[in-house]
């Protein structure tokens, strides 16, 4: 297999509090890994140590051979692109101003575009079929745009590897699916390694191709939708029972609670 | 034409409120005599002299240095307050409320009290000392009002006005202990009766344009810094060098204006403000926007500050209290309601 993404013993934590212990995995272009796993198992720590904006305590980080704590801020920003949860953060920006600044590691001390920043900027619009709202107001737009907006941030940074925030969060069923049809149609069009932590398990087994299951802060099981998603894993890591059954399209393995209140009385 | 030409429309307003800064004062001196006198500095241009002597030396000696000052201060306080706010993502950062200006001022009571050379050379170096301690002051207000990762609009204000407060009352304590000589040379720092000629012009510019023209140049870095320093990060910008050279010149632009011309509240609130509204939040254009539009309005607010109760005149600082306290309360109840602004 190509790597892409490639993360060796990778521990992190906060104080004396180990937050993720020795993780290692891998990811391939054009592959998305979903991560999952409990709250508080170490998902968006997993997202912000691999991105560099939280200090790794052991281990290593490596995107096609290089070791990511050796490069430049603006080295990382073009090997690696995260799509944040959408929250109204800079709000008052257009989306295109927003888009744009997803060129910043390529922009001089200035931040003055030029017309390469502008066309890949164009191009992100339309691949993330935002032009028709690019003088919109980023607070302006709905949550489902907003994370298209960020996604189009993130593909405006043009690299090899791209992270995910729990993308879906705060969206209804239709943008949930049109978010990740997206990041799956993208992963293959450009060859993207995608690591994308997630809460709904039945949209990564719509869409991933392997899943990671974390819980507290060890990487537990890794392997295809199958291999990981079982009855004992899940009920295990989330102490949940659910059952699992085929998708009646796919095969592919999709996630219920046990049991039925109303014939169980309360 | 207002809003689509937003730097010839400021520098109309500009060389408007400079002129008319200038025609204002006690004696009259006709328009046509006011142009005369101003053309004949220029060394090609030779009028024969029909005024006397006086009229020019009020113009060129007194109201022409006194406008410019006015003018650069307010450019400065108008700057380093939109970039205070940009740094802190808080729209209520302004050199005076987050207690820079007083930290400032205290810098430079602080240098002056201990032999401080009396000399041109001493009085060039007074923005060095202002600058100290607008620096330490922000270092320090920044850490009291942080709560996480994040700088509520709340507590900045208020260890901003505790800081400035406390740096005031030591100021004033100094300034009551020294001498008279170095009394007479701060009062301004409490009645911001600014500093009379040439000279406190001469000493503030090259700080100026090195603090405003940096300012100018970082509007990239303060765009990409309102997503919050992560995501700033994992867009490529350096955050922690971006924030440091941003608070360096930010602090130094501010204290340079606090040397020379006093302690004046709010302009770095409003001006800041209405040029996000009129002309948007890209603070590529904002940052040279508020220089032009803080030069303006504190020209105005330092012609009502001569009009008001003429023929003497009050400090400038209340002109400009008087209109931005309401108007903070005004962005107050706005940041209430709206997470961004």
């Amino acid at each position: 297999m190509v790597t892409m993404l490639k993360l060796d013993e990778l521990t992190v934590a906060y104080g004396d509090h180990l937050a993720l212990s020795g993780i290692t995995l891998e990811v391939a272009p054009g592959e998305i890994l979903a991560i999952i796993g409990p709250n508080g198992a170490g998902k968006t720590t997993l997202i912000r140590a691999v991105s560099g904006v939280i200090p790794i305590k052991s281990g290593t980080v490596y995107s096609d051979g290089h070791d990511l704590s050796a490069l430049s801020t603006s080295q990382r920003a073009r090997l690696l692109a995260v799509v944040p949860q959408a929250r109204p953060l800079g709000g008052m920006f257009t989306v295109e101003q927003t888009i744009l600044m997803g060129r910043t590691a390529y922009m001089g001390w200035l931040g003055q575009p030029d017309d390469d920043d502008l066309d890949i900027t164009r191009l992100a619009m339309q691949r993330t079929k935002m032009t028709h709202l690019a003088e919109r107001r980023i607070a302006e737009i709905s949550g489902g745009e907003q994370q298209r907006a960020l996604l189009a941030r993130a593909l405006a940074q043009t690299t090899p590897i791209l992270l995910l925030d729990e993308p879906t969060n705060h969206l209804d069923l239709r943008h949930q699916m049109n978010i990740l049809s997206l990041v799956r149609e993208l992963a293959i069009e450009q060859n993207l390694a995608v690591l994308m932590a997630m809460h709904d398990l039945n949209l990564v087994s719509f869409f991933a191709d392997r899943v990671a299951l974390f819980v507290d802060a060890e990487l537990k099981t890794l392997g295809t939708l199958q291999e990981v998603l079982t009855e004992e894993n899940i009920t295990a890591a989330y102490q949940t029972p659910v059952q699992v059954i085929p998708h009646p399209d796919s095969g592919m393995p999709l996630i219920l609670p046990v049991g039925d209140w109303r014939q169980n009385g309360r | 034409m207002l809003k689509n030409h937003p730097y010839i429309s400021n520098l109309t307003l500009l060389g408007l409120a400079f002129v008319f800064s200038v025609a204002l004062g006690a004696v009259y001196i006709p328009p046509g005599t006011l142009a005369r006198i101003l053309a004949n500095q220029l060394p090609w241009v030779d009028f024969f002299q029909t005024w006397p002597d006086s009229s020019a030396v009020i113009i060129l000696k007194v109201r022409l240095p006194h406008t410019v000052l006015v003018t650069i201060t307010g450019a400065a306080l108008a700057s380093s307050g939109a970039a205070y706010q940009g740094l802190f993502r808080n729209p209520l950062a302004d050199p005076y409320l987050i207690g820079v200006a007083s930290g400032a001022g205290l810098g430079a009571v602080a240098a002056m009290s201990v032999h401080w050379p009396t000399n041109l050379l001493g009085f060039y170096l007074i923005p060095l000392a202002a600058f100290v301690g607008a620096i330490l002051t922000v270092v320090l207000v920044y850490n009291l009002a942080r709560v996480g990762r994040m700088v509520p609009l709340t507590t900045l204000i208020l260890a901003g006005v505790a800081v400035g407060a406390f740096a005031s009352a030591l100021t004033s304590f100094l300034m009551l202990r020294s001498d008279q000589q170095i009394h007479r040379a701060i009062s301004f720092l409490l009645g911001g009766s600014p500093i009379a000629g040439w000279n406190p012009v001469l000493a503030a510019l090259p700080y100026m344009v090195l603090g405003m023209g940096l300012l100018s140049l970082s509007g990239h870095k303060l765009n990409v810094m309102q997503f919050g320093d992560e995501q700033a990060k994992q867009m490529g910008l350096s955050v922690e060098r971006a924030k440091v050279f941003i608070v360096v010149t930010a602090s130094l632009t501010t204290a340079v204006a606090v040397s020379f011309s006093g302690i004046i509240g709010f302009i770095g609130l409003i001006v800041p403000h209405l040029v996000r509204i009129v002309w948007g939040p890209d603070y590529r254009r904002l940052i040279p926007l508020t220089i032009f539009g803080g030069g303006s309005a504190l020209l105005v607010a330092d012609m009502l500050a001569r009009i008001l109760l003429a023929p003497s005149s009050l400090p400038v600082g209340i002109v400009t209290a008087l209109a931005g306290a309401p108007f903070f309360l005004w962005i107050l109840r706005r940041a209430k309601k709206e997470v961004f602004w």
